[in-house]
């Protein structure tokens, strides 16, 4: 869907490929919709940049600081020239009266934020049981894409790398190399060039069940 | 349009777990929804009131019931496609501000938790944290990622623990600037990054552009040895009273930059304005440290003596302020001999 954004003009910014728009563990005061562009949303842990989005045009960052006053959770950067609009609480009502649909943009994106925060959680707090986590970020991927077109069909294939699933699961590569091996030895997965083929997804949400009522 | 539909005494509308692309607004009767407490595994349980909308984030954000809908007592419940819903919020704003405001709530406390998880025994605190990012792209050579999160860090924290630190490397960043080479993490990313340095030089002539560019671009600006500009700027931001808010933090700055231009006599002039002007100014230690270094500069050692003596008599040992005035003494020293 295309807005129109002129009235915005006023709140308009751009940015050079690899300027900072705002850091981990500043206040957050403003939140930014992306007109042109690409951003890069970025944490370092430990001594490692770690790309956690990249976000196109129509898109929103810095949401967090809406409506309440908090340090952000994470650096942005832009990847290319970006052409930003750039909110805060006080100019909020504005964006409101002029736009109610980006609002509602903004609402939309807060419920799913919620779930993957929520499915984050849970994964994470398999604690030490590095299969459970493993298993249940293949899980958590599932459930954002869509369904197979036939039901009976229990064989799934991730695009996804052993770093994907690390990054999910909160475990270092290695970690999820050797899970992912000892899975791959009980014939659950199959790992293959640049994918990791499930080979039944119900052996996996029984396996996840059984250990989330442990 | 949203269909009215009735449920009788202990059905169920929805399970936790159900995909769901509905939003219901419960009209008479009593409806329960619960759940589980995804820490402690609770059951929560929470009445829908009569008019209350409920299956909103489901819906909305694709994603399967987190609740299951039990009917407590007949009910009639009004069912909306998530286009219908849209359509009715947007004619009533405020429906939406209460529900981001809600949502903003549990999102806020989600990733807390989350953070909780990741970081158990390993919180930094914000000041550290920033610093520590513009520490991080400076080591990894990211000079221009470094320079704009030391520069956010001398802005938050003008006088903090690392602010000397943070002087220093964006300094140094700044003169790395535009030197980095091809292993940078944007050509890395394979997008079509840009590699010019920073094209902080203003438009020459336009002193109104000078100002409108504040004053942590000027900050930018001095980091970047760009002196001149710089102090174009801060003398803007004072003459304009543009920015009340840092008018005493560009004063200094001003003097600052004199003394990397050299400009010696301007720079103790004006410094020793604005130490009269405001004697409580945070930066009053090291506005004397840049008197010092102009006597310094202008081979007038016994004042600039006078001047590092006398912040070693007011600053704690350990400040930053301490370490660069013992520096500069040992430095006097040196030449004498």
């Amino acid at each position: 869907m295309t807005l129109d954004l002129s009235v915005f003009n006023r709140f308009a910014i751009t940015k050079k490929a690899g300027d900072i728009i705002f850091c981990e563990y500043e206040p957050g005061d403003a939140f930014y919709l992306i007109q042109s562009g690409q951003v890069k949303i970025v944490k370092i842990v430990g001594e490692i940049e770690k790309t956690l989005d990249i976000l196109n045009p129509g898109e929103f960052f810095g949401e967090m600081a809406l409506l309440e006053e908090a340090p952000r959770s994470a650096t942005t950067m832009a990847l290319t020239d970006v052409k930003l609009l750039e909110f805060n609480r006080a100019n909020f009502e504005v964006l409101m009266q002029g736009n109610p649909q980006i609002v509602l943009n903004l609402l939309k994106l807060f419920s799913k934020r919620i779930y993957d925060q929520k499915r984050r959680f849970m994964i994470l707090n398999f604690g030490d049981d590095h299969q459970a986590r493993v298993a249940d970020v293949f899980l958590m991927l599932e459930e954002n894409q869509p369904r197979p077109a036939d039901p009976t069909d229990v064989v799934r294939v991730f695009p996804n790398s052993a770093e994907d699933i690390a990054n999910w699961a909160g475990l270092s590569v290695a970690k999820v190399s050797e899970v992912l091996k000892q899975f791959a030895n009980q014939r659950r997965v199959e790992i293959q060039q640049g994918k990791i083929v499930v080979k039944n997804i119900n052996d996996f949400t029984r396996f996840v069940k059984s250990k989330r009522q442990e | 349009m949203p269909k009215a539909t009735q449920y009788k005494t202990n059905s169920v509308i929805f399970f936790q777990g159900d995909a769901g692309d509905k939003i219901f607004i419960l009209k008479a009767g009593k409806v329960l929804l619960k759940s589980n407490d995804i820490e402690t595994k609770e059951e929560i349980k929470e009445l829908v009131a009569s008019g209350e909308f409920f299956g909103v984030k489901s819906a909305l954000g694709r994603y399967p019931r987190d609740e299951t809908a039990q009917v407590l007592s007949d009910a009639e419940v009004l069912v909306f496609t998530v286009p219908e819903f849209e359509q009715l919020v947007l004619s009533n704003t405020r429906i939406i501000m209460k529900m981001l405001k809600v949502f903003s709530n549990q999102l806020r406390r989600m990733v807390s938790k989350v953070q909780n998880l990741i970081s158990k025994g390993n919180n930094k605190d914000l000041e550290t944290g920033l610093f520590g990012i513009g520490e991080y792209y400076y080591n990894n050579r990211h000079y221009k990622q470094a320079q704009h999160a030391l520069t956010r860090y001398l802005g938050h924290y003008p006088e903090g623990r690392y602010s000397a630190e943070a002087s220093e490397l964006a300094r140094k960043a700044g003169q790395g600037a535009g030197k980095t080479d091809s292993t940078d993490i944007f050509a890395a990313a394979g997008a079509e990054a840009d590699f010019t340095p920073p094209k902080a030089t203003p438009a020459p002539g336009s002193v109104d552009a000078l100002a409108a560019k504040g004053f942590f671009e000027a900050v930018a600006l001095a980091n970047q040895e760009k002196y001149l500009e710089a102090f174009k700027i801060f003398q803007k931001l004072v003459s304009t009273n543009a920015d009340p808010e840092h008018a005493a933090k560009a004063e200094f700055e001003m003097g600052r930059c004199l003394v990397f231009l050299t400009k010696y006599d301007e720079a103790i002039k004006h410094l020793t304005a604005l130490i009269t002007k405001y004697p409580k100014h945070p930066d009053l230690k090291d506005a004397l440290f840049f008197i010092g270094r102009s006597y310094q500069g202008k081979g007038d050692a016994t004042w600039a003596r006078n001047f590092f003596n006398k912040i070693l008599g007011i600053a704690a040992e350990d400040e930053p302020v301490s370490i660069k005035t013992r520096k500069a003494l040992k430095e006097l020293e040196g030449a004498k001999a």
